[in-house]
Protein backbone atom coordinates (compact mmCIF):
# COMPACT_ATOMS: atom_id res chain seq x y z
CA UNK A 1 0.00 0.00 0.00
CA UNK A 2 1.49 3.50 -0.91
CA UNK A 3 1.91 6.33 1.61
CA UNK A 4 -1.02 8.58 -0.35
CA UNK A 5 -3.63 9.26 2.71
CA UNK A 6 -5.91 7.02 2.59
CA UNK A 7 -9.10 9.50 2.07
CA UNK A 8 -12.70 9.54 3.52
CA UNK A 9 -15.44 8.30 1.31
CA UNK A 10 -18.36 8.28 4.05
CA UNK A 11 -20.58 11.40 4.40
CA UNK A 12 -23.79 11.63 7.44
CA UNK A 13 -26.76 11.68 5.40
CA UNK A 14 -27.76 12.24 1.95
CA UNK A 15 -25.16 13.54 -0.62
CA UNK A 16 -27.08 16.90 -2.00
CA UNK A 17 -27.75 17.49 -5.88
CA UNK A 18 -25.75 20.96 -4.98
CA UNK A 19 -22.59 18.62 -3.68
CA UNK A 20 -22.45 16.85 -7.24
CA UNK A 21 -23.14 20.03 -9.10
CA UNK A 22 -20.25 21.98 -7.54
CA UNK A 23 -17.39 18.95 -7.53
CA UNK A 24 -18.55 19.25 -11.35
CA UNK A 25 -17.71 22.97 -11.74
CA UNK A 26 -14.37 21.77 -9.76
CA UNK A 27 -13.07 20.30 -13.05
CA UNK A 28 -13.43 22.74 -15.32
CA UNK A 29 -9.56 24.33 -14.65
CA UNK A 30 -8.39 20.85 -15.24
CA UNK A 31 -8.66 21.39 -19.19
CA UNK A 32 -6.92 18.09 -19.95
CA UNK A 33 -9.81 16.26 -19.16
CA UNK A 34 -12.66 15.29 -22.61
CA UNK A 35 -14.52 13.26 -20.37
CA UNK A 36 -16.61 12.74 -17.52
CA UNK A 37 -18.53 9.70 -16.29
CA UNK A 38 -20.77 9.80 -12.93
CA UNK A 39 -23.01 7.19 -11.41
CA UNK A 40 -25.08 8.14 -8.46
CA UNK A 41 -27.18 5.69 -6.12
CA UNK A 42 -30.03 6.54 -5.73
CA UNK A 43 -32.50 5.14 -2.40
CA UNK A 44 -35.43 3.06 -3.73
CA UNK A 45 -39.04 3.11 -2.57
CA UNK A 46 -38.93 -0.80 -2.87
CA UNK A 47 -42.27 -2.52 -2.44
CA UNK A 48 -41.72 -5.62 -0.42
CA UNK A 49 -45.06 -7.19 1.15
CA UNK A 50 -47.06 -4.21 0.81
CA UNK A 51 -44.76 -2.36 2.44
CA UNK A 52 -42.66 0.49 0.93
CA UNK A 53 -39.37 1.31 2.02
CA UNK A 54 -39.82 5.03 3.15
CA UNK A 55 -35.51 4.78 4.03
CA UNK A 56 -32.09 3.07 4.21
CA UNK A 57 -30.12 3.56 7.25
CA UNK A 58 -25.98 2.71 6.26
CA UNK A 59 -23.76 1.89 8.64
CA UNK A 60 -20.15 0.81 8.31
CA UNK A 61 -16.69 -0.84 9.60
CA UNK A 62 -15.07 2.45 8.62
CA UNK A 63 -11.38 1.44 9.51
CA UNK A 64 -12.17 -1.71 7.52
CA UNK A 65 -14.21 -0.09 4.30
CA UNK A 66 -11.42 3.19 4.68
CA UNK A 67 -8.33 0.89 3.97
CA UNK A 68 -9.96 -1.43 1.11
CA UNK A 69 -11.10 1.46 -0.84
CA UNK A 70 -7.81 2.97 -0.49
CA UNK A 71 -7.27 -0.58 -2.35
CA UNK A 72 -9.63 -0.17 -4.29
CA UNK A 73 -8.90 3.44 -5.66
CA UNK A 74 -4.84 2.38 -6.22
CA UNK A 75 -5.66 -0.71 -8.61
CA UNK A 76 -8.28 1.90 -10.67
CA UNK A 77 -5.81 4.37 -10.88
CA UNK A 78 -3.33 1.40 -11.82
CA UNK A 79 -5.37 0.18 -14.65
CA UNK A 80 -7.32 2.99 -15.81
CA UNK A 81 -5.28 6.54 -17.48
CA UNK A 82 -7.34 8.94 -15.05
CA UNK A 83 -7.14 12.17 -14.18
CA UNK A 84 -9.27 12.30 -11.15
CA UNK A 85 -11.61 9.92 -8.77
CA UNK A 86 -13.87 11.04 -6.28
CA UNK A 87 -16.26 8.57 -4.51
CA UNK A 88 -18.29 9.56 -1.83
CA UNK A 89 -20.60 7.10 0.16
CA UNK A 90 -23.53 8.61 2.36
CA UNK A 91 -24.02 7.15 6.20
CA UNK A 92 -27.15 7.09 8.66
CA UNK A 93 -30.42 7.71 7.19
CA UNK A 94 -31.32 8.45 3.72
CA UNK A 95 -34.84 8.80 2.58
CA UNK A 96 -36.04 7.62 -0.54
CA UNK A 97 -35.51 9.58 -3.57
CA UNK A 98 -32.39 10.65 -2.21
CA UNK A 99 -28.49 10.21 -3.14
CA UNK A 100 -26.87 8.05 -0.94
CA UNK A 101 -23.53 6.97 -3.58
CA UNK A 102 -21.62 9.20 -5.69
CA UNK A 103 -18.90 7.75 -8.24
CA UNK A 104 -17.16 10.24 -10.20
CA UNK A 105 -14.25 9.37 -12.55
CA UNK A 106 -13.00 12.24 -15.44
CA UNK A 107 -10.03 11.37 -18.13
CA UNK A 108 -8.73 12.67 -21.26
CA UNK A 109 -10.86 10.38 -23.58
CA UNK A 110 -14.28 9.05 -22.55
CA UNK A 111 -14.08 4.93 -22.49
CA UNK A 112 -11.54 5.05 -19.28
CA UNK A 113 -13.89 7.11 -17.70
CA UNK A 114 -16.61 5.36 -18.32
CA UNK A 115 -14.94 1.42 -17.26
CA UNK A 116 -13.42 3.10 -14.26
CA UNK A 117 -16.50 4.39 -13.19
CA UNK A 118 -18.73 1.50 -13.30
CA UNK A 119 -15.79 -0.82 -12.15
CA UNK A 120 -15.81 1.51 -9.02
CA UNK A 121 -19.02 0.79 -8.37
CA UNK A 122 -18.83 -2.84 -8.53
CA UNK A 123 -16.06 -3.11 -6.76
CA UNK A 124 -17.83 -0.53 -3.85
CA UNK A 125 -20.65 -2.59 -3.30
CA UNK A 126 -19.09 -5.64 -3.38
CA UNK A 127 -16.05 -5.24 -1.01
CA UNK A 128 -16.67 -2.49 1.09
CA UNK A 129 -18.28 -2.97 4.71
CA UNK A 130 -21.27 -1.29 4.62
CA UNK A 131 -24.57 -2.21 5.58
CA UNK A 132 -28.15 -0.98 4.40
CA UNK A 133 -31.11 -1.21 6.85
CA UNK A 134 -34.35 -0.87 4.84
CA UNK A 135 -36.60 1.11 6.82
CA UNK A 136 -40.55 1.25 5.68
CA UNK A 137 -43.03 3.37 6.30
CA UNK A 138 -44.53 1.45 9.11
CA UNK A 139 -40.70 1.60 10.91
CA UNK A 140 -39.98 -2.09 10.92
CA UNK A 141 -37.52 -2.78 8.59
CA UNK A 142 -35.25 -5.72 7.28
CA UNK A 143 -31.89 -5.42 5.86
CA UNK A 144 -30.71 -4.75 2.43
CA UNK A 145 -29.27 -7.68 0.01
CA UNK A 146 -26.97 -6.63 -2.73
CA UNK A 147 -28.38 -8.39 -6.03
CA UNK B 1 -8.18 -16.07 25.97
CA UNK B 2 -9.81 -13.01 26.17
CA UNK B 3 -11.46 -11.59 23.05
CA UNK B 4 -13.19 -8.96 21.55
CA UNK B 5 -16.08 -9.76 19.44
CA UNK B 6 -17.88 -6.49 17.32
CA UNK B 7 -20.63 -7.29 14.86
CA UNK B 8 -22.42 -5.52 11.94
CA UNK B 9 -25.94 -5.28 10.45
CA UNK B 10 -27.90 -8.02 10.86
CA UNK B 11 -25.67 -9.59 12.90
CA UNK B 12 -25.83 -6.67 15.41
CA UNK B 13 -29.38 -6.88 16.44
CA UNK B 14 -28.38 -10.74 18.70
CA UNK B 15 -24.34 -10.27 18.83
CA UNK B 16 -23.45 -7.18 20.65
CA UNK B 17 -19.77 -5.54 21.38
CA UNK B 18 -18.44 -7.53 23.92
CA UNK B 19 -15.65 -8.63 25.67
CA UNK B 20 -15.61 -12.60 25.80
CA UNK B 21 -13.20 -15.12 28.15
CA UNK B 22 -12.33 -18.37 25.86
CA UNK B 23 -10.56 -21.46 26.87
CA UNK B 24 -9.31 -24.15 24.35
CA UNK B 25 -10.08 -21.86 21.22
CA UNK B 26 -7.19 -20.99 19.44
CA UNK B 27 -7.82 -20.11 15.72
CA UNK B 28 -10.92 -18.74 14.21
CA UNK B 29 -12.61 -22.00 13.02
CA UNK B 30 -12.92 -22.61 16.30
CA UNK B 31 -13.96 -19.36 17.46
CA UNK B 32 -17.12 -19.69 14.79
CA UNK B 33 -18.16 -23.26 16.35
CA UNK B 34 -18.35 -21.18 19.62
CA UNK B 35 -20.05 -18.38 18.05
CA UNK B 36 -22.86 -20.43 16.30
CA UNK B 37 -23.22 -22.41 19.51
CA UNK B 38 -23.93 -19.65 21.57
CA UNK B 39 -25.90 -17.60 19.00
CA UNK B 40 -27.82 -20.05 16.91
CA UNK B 41 -29.16 -17.13 15.20
CA UNK B 42 -25.68 -17.54 13.09
CA UNK B 43 -26.41 -21.34 11.53
CA UNK B 44 -27.44 -21.24 8.11
CA UNK B 45 -26.42 -17.63 7.65
CA UNK B 46 -23.78 -16.56 5.63
CA UNK B 47 -21.41 -13.99 7.31
CA UNK B 48 -17.04 -13.13 7.21
CA UNK B 49 -14.63 -12.48 10.02
CA UNK B 50 -12.44 -9.89 10.29
CA UNK B 51 -9.26 -10.22 12.85
CA UNK B 52 -7.70 -6.49 13.74
CA UNK B 53 -9.45 -5.28 10.90
CA UNK B 54 -8.17 -7.86 8.51
CA UNK B 55 -10.54 -9.53 6.60
CA UNK B 56 -10.03 -13.26 6.71
CA UNK B 57 -10.32 -16.10 4.14
CA UNK B 58 -9.44 -18.59 5.82
CA UNK B 59 -8.56 -20.31 9.15
CA UNK B 60 -6.71 -18.29 11.23
CA UNK B 61 -4.60 -17.98 14.81
CA UNK B 62 -5.78 -16.01 17.52
CA UNK B 63 -4.28 -14.47 19.88
CA UNK B 64 -4.73 -12.54 23.43
CA UNK B 65 -6.85 -9.09 23.31
CA UNK B 66 -7.48 -9.85 19.36
CA UNK B 67 -10.48 -8.01 18.45
CA UNK B 68 -12.91 -9.88 15.79
CA UNK B 69 -15.51 -8.64 13.85
CA UNK B 70 -18.23 -10.65 12.84
CA UNK B 71 -19.87 -9.14 9.20
CA UNK B 72 -23.03 -10.26 7.05
CA UNK B 73 -23.17 -9.64 3.16
CA UNK B 74 -22.09 -6.93 2.33
CA UNK B 75 -24.92 -4.39 1.33
CA UNK B 76 -23.31 -0.71 0.54
CA UNK B 77 -24.67 1.51 -2.25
Amino acid sequence: MSEKKIKNIFMDGAISPAFIADSIAQHSTKTAIGGHSIFMGQVRRDEINGKFVAAIDYTTYQEVALAKMHEIREAIFEKYPLSCMHVHHSLGKIKAGEICLFVFTSSAHRKPAIDACNELVERIKAELPIWGKEIFEDESHQWKENI
Amino acid sequence: MKLEIISFGKISEFITGQEIEVSEIDNTDQLQQYLETSFPQLLGMKYKLAVNQNIIQANQQLTENDQVAIMPPFSGG
